[in-house]
């Protein structure tokens, strides 16, 4: 171990100038452009579903949308918030209101397409393309924040990570809901949470070695 | 580290987590950083040379062993290197400061916790062998009663002694440099070592 004194002469030396950081929300705002991007590029080469025009009628899926949509934005909002020191951690729980209507549009899904569900009818086809849709959002998603949080491994992994998975899983879940063009049976919703759930988990267990990944050495 | 600078810590602990009471120092320490984002290294210097004393009582408080203070109060500075970036001027410097020492100390009490669930620390007062001979402290102190014993010893027989049994030299390499005979040096040992055994109270092992 060397002497303190040391040490801070040695980081003395090393002060470069670094530029500040902007507000946590106008970098929140900066990534939410760039998920728009993702999406209005996907809208250009995907097609949006033929049905969407008459699926916005429907409230059900207009609220889901709708609340998949508010959890993205404040679940971002939350994870720029969290990756500084001094913010308060009570900044996870921002997006809650909104994901506990997502959560609950998607149960009623459920519940009244349950029905509609027959045994050996399950669109097993469509899970490639929905599949691809997920990592063709995602990934660029999930790579941009943690290239804009990587300072935050040093500080709050975890916590900005859950976050972080679950901005990009309802901005993923978004695209889903206006792209693919299955119905909106049981099979898609569960989709939508259980990828949802997947990165927050997937966030919480490894975003502590994700960030050291991207870390400033 | 200075001890003028070190007695300032006790003021400094006003500022509490999260609720900020606001110090001179905290201004000036906000001043600091903002000119050491700027790149300018004396101010980044005081500040550092500021803030050290103060981290290491917020390291005391929760840190147990002396020694990972120091190891706690270097990892929160290189943590604030880190991210000095992600200091805002406008807010005041003294949450920024704790909510980062704190982070980092309990990420290494965490990972001293981790490490000590497997390993044991080999510390002096522990022994390093099972055998009760590798016993090194015991045999220390055995050792500075022994050397006094010695002390102790008329002249002739000290000399013996030290030639043969501490400097281990032969019969005649002691002979030649003590200017006595083998058989004086001979009867001298006996008698040292009998004596010996006498001042160290035991009759035994020790032959």
């Amino acid at each position: 171990m060397i002497a303190t004194p040391d040490l801070v002469e040695s980081l003395v030396a090393n002060a470069a100038p670094v530029g500040r950081l902007r507000p946590p929300v106008a970098r929140a705002v900066g990534w939410l452009l760039f998920a728009a991007l993702m999406l209005a590029l996907l809208a250009v080469s995907h097609e949006v579903r033929p049905d969407l025009a008459l699926r916005l009628r429907q409230p059900e899926f207009v609220i889901g949308i709708a609340a998949s949509l508010a959890t993205g934005v404040l679940a971002a909002i939350a994870s720029f918030l969290l990756s500084i020191p001094d913010r308060s951690r009570l900044w996870l729980f921002l997006p809650l209101p909104a994901l506990f209507v997502w959560v609950a549009t998607i149960g009623y899904g459920c519940l009244i397409n349950w029905v509609s569900l027959q045994p050996g009818s399950l669109p097993f086809g469509d899970e490639a393309g929905c599949l691809a849709l997920l990592v063709l959002t995602g990934v660029p998603l999930s790579l941009a924040m943690l290239i804009m949080l990587r300072h935050a491994a040093l500080l709050a992994p975890t916590r900005v990570a859950i976050s972080g998975g679950l901005a990009v899983a309802a901005v993923t879940a978004t695209a889903l809901s206006i792209f693919h063009n299955h119905d909106a049976s049981a099979i898609i919703l569960i989709w939508n949470l259980g990828t949802a759930a997947l990165l927050v988990a997937l966030g919480g267990a490894f975003g502590r070695r994700m960030f050291s990944w991207v870390a400033p050495h | 580290m200075s001890s003028g600078q070190s007695s300032r810590g006790p003021g400094l602990s006003l500022v509490k987590e999260g609720s900020a009471v606001r110090s001179a120092h905290e201004l000036d320490w906000s001043i600091y950083m903002a000119r050491a984002q700027d790149g300018d290294r004396e101010a980044y210097r005081r500040l550092l040379e500021e803030i050290t004393p103060y981290l290491r009582s917020l390291a005391t408080r929760r840190v147990p062993n002396r020694r990972d203070v120091e190891d706690a109060v270097q990892d929160a500075l290189v943590t604030i290197h880190a991210v000095r970036h992600t200091y805002d001027p406008a807010r005041p410097f003294g949450p920024w400061l704790v909510a980062i020492a704190n982070r980092r100390i309990v990420d290494g009490l965490r990972r001293r916790g981790r490490t000590g669930a497997r390993e044991t620390p080999l510390d002096a007062e522990h022994e390093t062998f099972a055998a009760p001979d590798a016993n090194y402290h015991e045999a220390a102190s055995e050792a500075r009663a022994l050397r006094e014993a010695v002390e102790r010893l008329p002249p002739g027989q000290r000399e013996a002694v030290r030639l043969l049994k501490l400097k281990e030299m032969s019969l005649k390499e002691a002979a030649a440099v003590s200017g006595m005979t083998v058989a004086a040096l001979k009867v001298a040992t006996h008698r040292a070592l009998k004596r010996l055994r006498k001042m160290l109270g035991r009759q035994d092992r020790r032959a």
